[in-house]
């Protein structure tokens, strides 16, 4: 079988990754500065955890990101961006993880393996 | 201000940061907080999430560059992932209970020993003897030198190195900073690593370890896109643009002079966070 370059490989999801990335918050930037460019700042002074207008779905939940994107939400689209953002690395895992496997590395294929699953669990448990 | 104002000085200020970030090699979010929270009286847990976005973008931006050279050393890199994911996870619970107070002292503790490293002189470790621990996990590994050779090297304390780790990690997840200083001691004094492989490994590590607990600060809300957006492109292009400038550039006036800015900085954060006005 013809071996993948996995390290070629990674370098342009890298680079895609963070170009992708770029281009979806840009997106969402200039809506956001079209639509509310001339408003005054949101307050950002103060966070709390539990009151729930500092949690609004629309970037905050995967349903709501998605949904935001398809009737032009800036917030939406920014938020893929930076989910874009935050995937990218996570690729570059799963990557090393298949370049391991190919190697017949069993040690390292499980440590790859540990390393995605504590970042997987954390996604879904949330809080 | 305006939502637009505010924008553009943070796409300046964060291409400043991505800028220094890159040339310096700590990485976008130390300099973002301070903007974010001293200047804008921003709420540290909103900050601490621009910051993780800044380390992301920081990282992978100039990751690309690093991985096909073949300098960083996978293995040890997702060997002591584990060791920073957890302690993301665990730093991103223990940050809910902490007020804006206590975290810019942590915060400005951090930038402290960051300042404080960067005088400390580099010595490229070479003939180390390697330990038994290490060899097993297969973490001896070589780096291309100019010549186009290839330079083998061993390394040791693995269980210290990893210990370090895990607190670096756990620092990540409440600061959202890649605690790049915490992985150079790691790497660097404790398990010997050449000085260009540690510092390309902890690149790749910093990535990881700020999206351990990213995928938790996007769902609590601490990653607001109105900032976001801008953090995000702004950081992104000032470390391309510094990944340029590293080629030309004598970096280590630079260093001591940001250094020197990072030891104000902290002495800002620490007072106001010990007197309790944020």
């Amino acid at each position: 079988m013809q071996k993948i370059d996995l390290q070629q490989l990674i370098g342009n999801t890298l680079r895609w990754g963070v170009t992708i990335a770029c281009i979806i918050a840009a997106i969402g930037g200039v809506i956001y500065l079209v639509q509310h460019g001339s408003e005054p700042m949101p307050d950002y002074t103060t966070f709390s955890y539990t009151d729930p207008a500092c949690h609004p779905a629309d970037y905050t939940t995967v349903d709501g990101i998605f949904s935001g994107i398809f009737s032009m939400n800036a917030r939406s689209w920014i938020q893929l961006g930076v989910v874009a953002l935050i995937l990218t690395p996570v690729m570059r895992v799963i990557l090393s993880f298949f370049d391991f496997i190919q190697e017949r590395d069993w040690l390292y294929s499980l440590i790859s393996a540990i390393v995605l699953s504590i970042i997987i669990s954390n996604s879904i448990k949330g809080f | 201000m305006s939502i637009l104002l505010f924008t553009l000085i943070m796409l300046a200020a964060a291409y400043g940061a991505g800028l220094l970030g890159s040339l310096t090699g700590l990485g976008g979010g130390v300099v973002v907080i301070p903007v974010l929270t001293l200047c804008f009286g921003v709420d540290f847990h909103y900050a601490v999430g621009a910051a993780l976005v800044a380390s992301i973008a920081t990282s992978s931006g100039s990751g690309s560059a690093y991985v096909k050279e073949g300098i960083t050393n996978i293995r040890l890199g997702m060997f002591l992932e584990i060791a920073t994911a957890i302690g993301a996870v665990v730093g991103a619970i223990v940050a809910v209970y902490l007020n804006n107070n206590v975290i810019a002292i942590i915060f400005g503790c951090v930038l402290i020993l960051t300042g404080t490293m960067q005088f400390v002189k580099k010595q490229d470790h070479t003939g180390i003897k390697g330990s038994e621990a290490a060899r097993r996990l297969k973490l001896f590994g070589t780096w291309p030198q100019k010549d186009g050779s290839k330079q083998y090297y061993e390394l040791k304390n693995v269980a210290s190195g990893f210990s370090v780790m895990s607190i670096a990690g756990m620092l990540s997840g409440i600061l959202g900073i890649g605690s790049g200083v915490l992985k150079v001691i790691a790497m660097d004094n404790l398990m010997k690593v050449p000085f260009k492989v540690s510092t390309t490994t902890s690149n790749f590590m910093i990535g990881v370890t700020a999206c351990a607990s990213a995928v938790v600060y996007i769902q609590r809300g601490n990653i607001v896109p109105g900032i976001a957006c801008p953090v995000m492109i702004g950081v992104l292009f000032g470390a391309l643009t510094g990944a340029r400038l590293l080629k030309y550039l004598n970096v280590s006036l630079l260093r001591k002079i940001f250094a020197f800015a990072v030891f104000l900085v902290a002495a800002n954060m620490i007072y106001m966070g010990v007197t309790g006005q944020f």
